[in-house]
């Protein structure tokens, strides 16, 4: 399969609508979808999980309601097999919790005229010395 | 520097057990905490004499706290590091943050500057009786088998809070005056003139108390 030559415009474009969904209670659930049953994996800080339902139940089980975030850099770069490669820099405030910053890297593997995620890798940005 | 001793406390538990209304509380509801983005440590200080044999100590404490970073089972050893001694909370109407205390105690024995720290375990909320999931017999035979002083406390009406507190720092304070060699206990090998600063050193293994 050829590069996608839209790959930026994928990977914005994605990065908006995960978060919409994850930052929204109400519709976190809907996020099963982006994943494949089997074919997804996420590690979550450092927690590694494979399959949508299994990924669902990490993230339904995260305590806090309303996420704020800000974007600082969405990276994308085009896959050898139509894939993209996406890694995104920001900061999170969850509820009322003090601002944390964040990594997370996506790899969007094709599906049709569609993508999955099929590798999803999140950090806080925290360290062991100040 | 006008305090006699620098003493640093954790709070510990899970999210939404109360640990920065318990601080709050503990602090008179002064809330100008300082955050420390890079390990994601909020702190805040308060004054305090402690009697021993007749004598007046100027205790300076920092209570540290987390910054919700538990949420996303995210605590990195800096966060342990250098603190002298640890409230553990639970949730009395919450089974979950119970259990969980367990790990909590092996989190902490793993990267504590030693592996019996002082720990003043708090069943919190206990003003919210009619929502009692757990029992103080249940929690206080849990205390007693791991030896940890056990006190039901209220973030809310202020029950226990200052006792609490108080326990620990006897504890620690006993625990520094019993020491052989004083520089075997954390934070009294030098006193520090900006807060920020101590944070930055990373612990050495001369550092390790032998207890």
């Amino acid at each position: 399969m050829a590069l996608n030559a839209q790959y930026e415009a994928i990977g914005k474009g994605f990065v908006q609508q995960y978060y919409a969904l994850f930052d929204d209670p109400t519709q976190r659930p809907n996020l099963v979808n982006m994943y494949n049953v089997e074919l997804s994996f996420m590690t979550f800080e450092g927690v590694q999980i494979q399959g949508a339902p299994k990924i669902m139940e990490k993230l339904n089980g995260l305590t806090f309601q309303k996420i704020n975030r800000i974007i600082t850099a969405v990276d994308s770069q085009p896959m050898f097999d139509g894939g993209v490669l996406i890694n995104v820099l920001g900061r999170l405030q969850a509820d009322e919790d003090p601002p944390h910053a964040f990594s997370q890297v996506f790899v969007l593997k094709p599906l049709g005229s569609s993508f999955f995620v099929q590798h999803d890798i999140f950090r806080l940005g925290i360290h062991d010395s100040a | 520097m006008d305090y006699d001793y620098l003493i640093k406390f954790l709070a510990l538990g899970d999210s939404g057990v109360g640990k920065t209304s318990f601080l709050y509380q503990y602090t008179d509801g002064t809330f100008n905490s300082r955050f420390i983005s890079t390990v994601g440590i909020d702190f805040r200080e308060k004054r305090m004499i402690y009697q021993s044999k007749g004598r007046n100590y100027r205790v300076h404490l920092q209570l540290w706290d987390t910054a919700g970073q538990e949420r996303f089972r995210s605590l990195t050893t800096a966060f342990y590091r250098d603190a002298m001694g640890f409230l553990l909370l639970f949730d009395l109407t919450n089974e979950h943050s119970f259990l969980e205390i367990r790990n909590w105690i092996e989190q902490l024995r793993l990267h504590a500057y030693c592996d019996t720290p002082d720990i003043v375990l708090c069943g919190n909320k206990a003003d919210l009786e009619d929502r009692r999931v757990v029992t103080e017999w249940r929690a206080r035979e849990f205390a007693e088998i791991n030896g940890l002083p056990y006190l039901e406390t209220s973030a809310a009406t202020g029950q226990n809070v200052s006792r609490a507190v108080e326990t620990l720092l006897e504890k620690v304070m006993l625990r520094m005056e019993t020491a052989v060699d004083m520089a075997m206990v954390p934070g009294q090998s030098g006193k520090f003139k900006d807060t920020g600063e101590f944070m930055l050193r990373s612990s050495s293994p001369a550092q390790k108390c032998t207890c």
